[in-house]
């Protein structure tokens, strides 16, 4: 019987270091080579354009976010770029302008992709809302707003995506405990008339959740 | 033989409660309370390859007026335990739980703000199936285990007594944290934040 090798065991990873800052990524196809939509970009936003990203063969852009509705109409309305497939939020938690907005943009004609960024610091949690722009931003707006907290100007409808909506907290930030707040989410009540179960184990500390309860006094009884 | 004797007069004794509750145990209706992946395996289980009609439970009742028998099968996010605990509350008695696979038992690989540790922190559950998902095999045993209760109990007897708390919850209630009455306990005493 041979026997397996540690080597072989090995956890292998996309090879996503050793290819940033270059154009070597396998999985990067040509679909990510957008250097002529850059040079627009630098030529009509030479000013909001903060800096571009190439990592791993894919190219980001990010903008001043007083910008981002100009930038985002420019890319539809001039370049093509029609299809909003990816709005989200990252928390980036210790840097400076804490959290980043991502705009994933896709070319449907010419089968390209860019991706469009912007900053937003703890101070001004405030962007303007994508939804004049692409529609499709609508709920992936609010998903931001439940999740981050991040408000989005001229968004008609700003409600909380998932959790309820008089939930306190944006649970995907950093700071955020895994298990959420205790209390903040509460279970129904143990008996009719009592009061909403705050102790989201309940179970362990002795709740034994009544099978069912009387039938409420008609009005004839 | 003595049971012979009894039948050869043409009338047979039993107990209320055999009948009732080999009715009972051999027609449950289930209402499927499919929530997440748990349900695919689910629907396996009425479904002809594991028959659970074989069992008399195919009739799978989406009205709680229907059905007697709840399947939780997936995770329970805090805000659809409301609306859980309401069907649940809808459904006629006598009524039994199967908390389906680990998610509706202990809120299994979801260990998060959103999900509920375990459906039964807010329902009586009696039957929990292990797994990820649960093979339907394993849910046709719940079933049984379900079957094997319903035939065990006092269905006549009891009857008079559905609908009012059992003791042994009444005393063990005041331990949980309310919102309101005498017993209410601020979370923060309790818990230290992270
Ligand atoms: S136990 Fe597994 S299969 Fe079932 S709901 Fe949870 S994650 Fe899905």
């Amino acid at each position: 019987m041979s026997k397996k090798q540690p080597t072989t065991l090995a956890f292998r990873f996309t090879p996503a270091d050793s290819a940033a800052g270059e154009d070597s990524n396998p999985h990067a196809k040509a679909s990510t080579d957008v250097e002529a939509t850059l040079e627009a970009l630098a030529s009509h936003f030479s000013d909001a354009v903060e800096e571009v990203i190439a990592y791993a063969g894919e190219r980001t852009v990010r903008v001043d976010r007083a910008r981002i509705i100009d930038v985002l109409t420019f890319l539809k309305k001039e370049q093509g770029y029609t299809y909003l497939a990816d709005l989200g939020g990252i928390d980036r938690f210790t840097e400076d302008d804490r959290y980043e907005i991502m705009y994933n943009l896709v070319n449907m004609d010419q089968g390209k992709r860019i991706r469009v960024v912007i900053r937003v610091d703890e101070d001004s949690m405030t962007v303007p809302s994508a939804t004049a722009v692409y529609k499709a931003a609508n709920w992936n707006e609010r998903e931001v707003w439940d999740m981050f907290g991040i408000r989005f100007e001229g968004h008609n409808d700003l409600r909380r995506m998932f959790m309820p909506d008089d939930f306190d907290y944006h649970p995907l930030r950093k700071e955020f405990p895994l298990l959420g707040v205790p209390g903040s989410l509460p279970l129904p009540p143990q008996t009719p008339s009592g009061g909403l179960t705050l102790d989201p184990f309940a179970r362990a500390h002795g709740s034994i959740p009544p099978k069912s309860f009387d039938e409420p006094a008609g009005e004839d009884d | 033989m003595a049971s012979d004797s009894s039948l050869s007069e043409g009338f047979l004794t039993t107990r209320v409660d055999a009948v009732v509750n080999w009715a009972r145990s051999n027609s449950l209706m289930p209402l499927p309370m499919g929530l997440s992946c748990c349900a695919i395996e689910m629907m396996a289980f009425a479904a002809p390859k594991y028959d659970v009609a074989r069992f008399g439970s195919e009739a799978m009742r989406f009205s709680p007026r229907q059905a007697d028998l709840m399947i939780v099968a997936g995770w329970v996010s805090y805000k659809m335990a409301h609306t859980i605990r309401r069907v649940w509350d809808q459904m006629a008695d006598p009524k039994w739980c199967i908390a389906m696979g680990a998610c509706a038992s202990t809120g299994g690989m979801h260990r998060c703000y959103g999900v509920v540790q375990g459906c039964d922190n807010f329902l009586p559950v009696d039957v929990y199936i292990s797994g990820c998902p649960p093979r339907p095999e394993s849910l046709i045993h719940a079933l049984m285990d379900i079957q094997e209760k319903v035939r065990n109990e006092y269905s006549v007897a009891q009857d008079g007594h559905f609908g009012n708390e059992m003791p042994a919850a009444a005393a063990a209630r005041p331990k949980v944290l309310s919102s309101v009455g005498a017993d209410a306990i601020n979370p923060d005493g309790l818990y230290h934040q992270q």
